[in-house]
């Protein structure tokens, strides 16, 4: 089984409803901090975690998602269709 | 007709990529190109180190970061395996090695850097791998198969993570280093030998203060000599011994500031009109350090692309990051926030200890925080990333930096 943590996102007016972040992928890079050092930070195993799911507005939270170079951040939206970039 | 792009990007890697997807997302029409020196889309360099992608763990497709046809949905023109030779900076003309010409109005400059070569005899016998692309990770792939025993030469980040890796693909793995103990001297010794314990733990043999005078060997690599005659048989050698820039003398012929690196500003704009440049070529002012730095690592590489772009756009935005890397393998986990050199005015204030497997360094140039380096405490980086961004002002507070109970958070 994949080893994944889920957050989910309540912000208002947002499409993304799910942050998960699939800890195997995951090499602490730390490329979404980067990006939001208000939604996400590192656990001492050195993988992303979200501390706030609805810091940040849905274009940054794709773009901190996107940056990831192991692809280890996945968003979903409420009928759990995974969002992608255009 | 010479061909022409609005915004033409040298480097197909993150930084050039991200400058070009960034003035994409603003500006829909004008003509962007990207050249780059390899054959693929962007991928991610990052994982070609990383353990778990060696070994199946992570599937090879992730690798990919934009497809061919992500190019072509964003009207990027990719053109590959291509490399620019000379830049005529008064007609805005750069001349790639195949002879063709293309013309620009803005230009990005950001063609990385490459292993530092290994100037050993015996230097040029099968066996010898550095790591770079995407086929020098195949090719290190394909040895560890076949190959029992295995060197590693240099104590940073691709002689760590190489190490742990062709230990646990079950090669007989020994680790050679120049200096007196691992990542010496970015790291204290304390913090060095809490890295060498876990590889002598592993099972993994470490030569310190000493270099390689002679790889033997026929065609192959058979095995090497040390500078104490030692002999070490191998089938295989990774070497990781630094970085050294792309080819800049085109853009130095051209006028085109350089040292380390491409020397830029906070803009990460060159002294040339309308030329910037971003990513591990990039020598930039920090505008936390307020002085030129280089950096290479992803995460300034994805950022300062972003930046470039921008500025590129006309949004003149300056770069500033407290820049940050991490790796982990082996159960330890090592990180390094901002400026981590150990320069005589730091003053270096230790939290936790080896003894408790748990040590973070924390340097200060007069009231704030300039750096740090973590040994299983990753957890702080993000805290004392914001402590150096904000330039908290800690000089009362040293106390409180070296207690392992106080949580860095309550001086944000």
């Amino acid at each position: 089984m994949a080893n994944i943590k889920e957050y989910i996102r309540k912000k208002d007016g947002s499409k993304i409803s799910k942050i998960v972040i699939d800890r195997d992928l995951c090499i602490g890079a730390a490329s979404c901090i980067a990006v939001s050092n208000a939604t996400y930070e590192l656990d001492n195993e050195t993988k992303a975690v979200v501390i706030n799911a609805d810091a940040i507005d849905d274009e940054t939270l794709i773009m901190s998602a996107e940056s990831c170079p192991t692809k280890a951040i996945l968003l979903f939206d409420k009928s759990g269709k995974q969002i992608l970039s255009k | 007709m010479i061909e022409s792009f609005k915004y033409l990007i040298i480097g197909g890697g993150v930084a050039g990529v991200t400058a070009g997807e960034t003035i994409r997302q603003k500006d829909k029409e004008s003509t962007i190109a990207i050249i780059s020196d390899e054959v693929h889309a962007l991928y991610s360099r990052v994982m070609l180190s990383k353990p778990n992608f060696f070994l199946g763990k992570i599937p090879f497709e992730q690798i990919w970061i934009k497809g061919d046809e992500w190019y072509k949905n964003n009207k990027i023109t990719f053109i590959n395996k291509q490399t620019a030779i000379s830049l005529d900076k008064d007609n805005k003309t750069i001349t790639l090695a195949s002879g063709k010409k293309i013309s620009y109005e803005k230009l990005l400059v950001a063609t990385g850097v490459h292993p530092r070569p290994w100037k050993v005899v015996g230097g040029d016998k099968k066996g010898i791998y550095s790591l770079r692309t995407i086929e020098d990770g195949k090719g290190i792939m394909e040895a560890i198969k076949t190959a029992k025993r295995a060197v590693t030469i240099g104590g940073g980040f691709i002689g760590f993570e190489m190490t742990d890796l062709l230990k646990l693909a079950g090669l007989e793995t020994t680790i050679v280093l120049r200096e007196s103990y691992f990542w010496e001297p970015t790291l204290d010794e304390a913090s060095g030998k809490m890295i060498e314990q876990v590889l002598l733990k592993a099972g993994i043999k470490i030569i310190k203060n000493t270099e390689v005078i002679e790889i033997i060997g026929k065609e192959n690599v058979e095995g090497i000599i040390l500078k104490d005659g030692t002999k070490i048989p191998c089938e295989m050698i990774v070497v990781g011994i630094g970085v050294i820039p792309c080819e800049m003398n085109w853009l130095k012929e051209a006028g085109v500031n350089t040292k380390c690196g491409i020397l830029a500003n906070e803009f990460l704009e060159t002294n040339i009109p309308d030329i910037w440049t971003a990513g591990d070529i990039a020598e930039y002012k920090d505008l936390i350090l307020e002085e030129n730095i280089q950096l290479g690592n992803w995460v300034n590489a994805h950022e300062q692309g972003r930046i470039a772009g921008l500025n590129m756009l006309g949004k003149k935005t300056s770069f500033k990051f407290v820049s940050f890397y991490t790796t982990q393998g082996l159960g330890i986990n090592i990180a390094f926030i901002g400026d981590s050199r150990p320069l005589p005015d730091r003053i270096v204030i230790k939290r936790g200890s080896p003894e408790i497997n748990s040590y973070t360094r924390i340097l200060i140039v007069g009231k704030e925080l300039i750096g740090a380096t973590l040994i299983n405490r990753t957890g702080e980086l993000t805290t004392i990333a914001k402590l150096i961004e904000n330039n908290v002002d800690i000089s009362e507070k040293h106390k409180e930096l070296g207690d392992i109970n106080f949580d860095l958070k309550k001086l944000l």
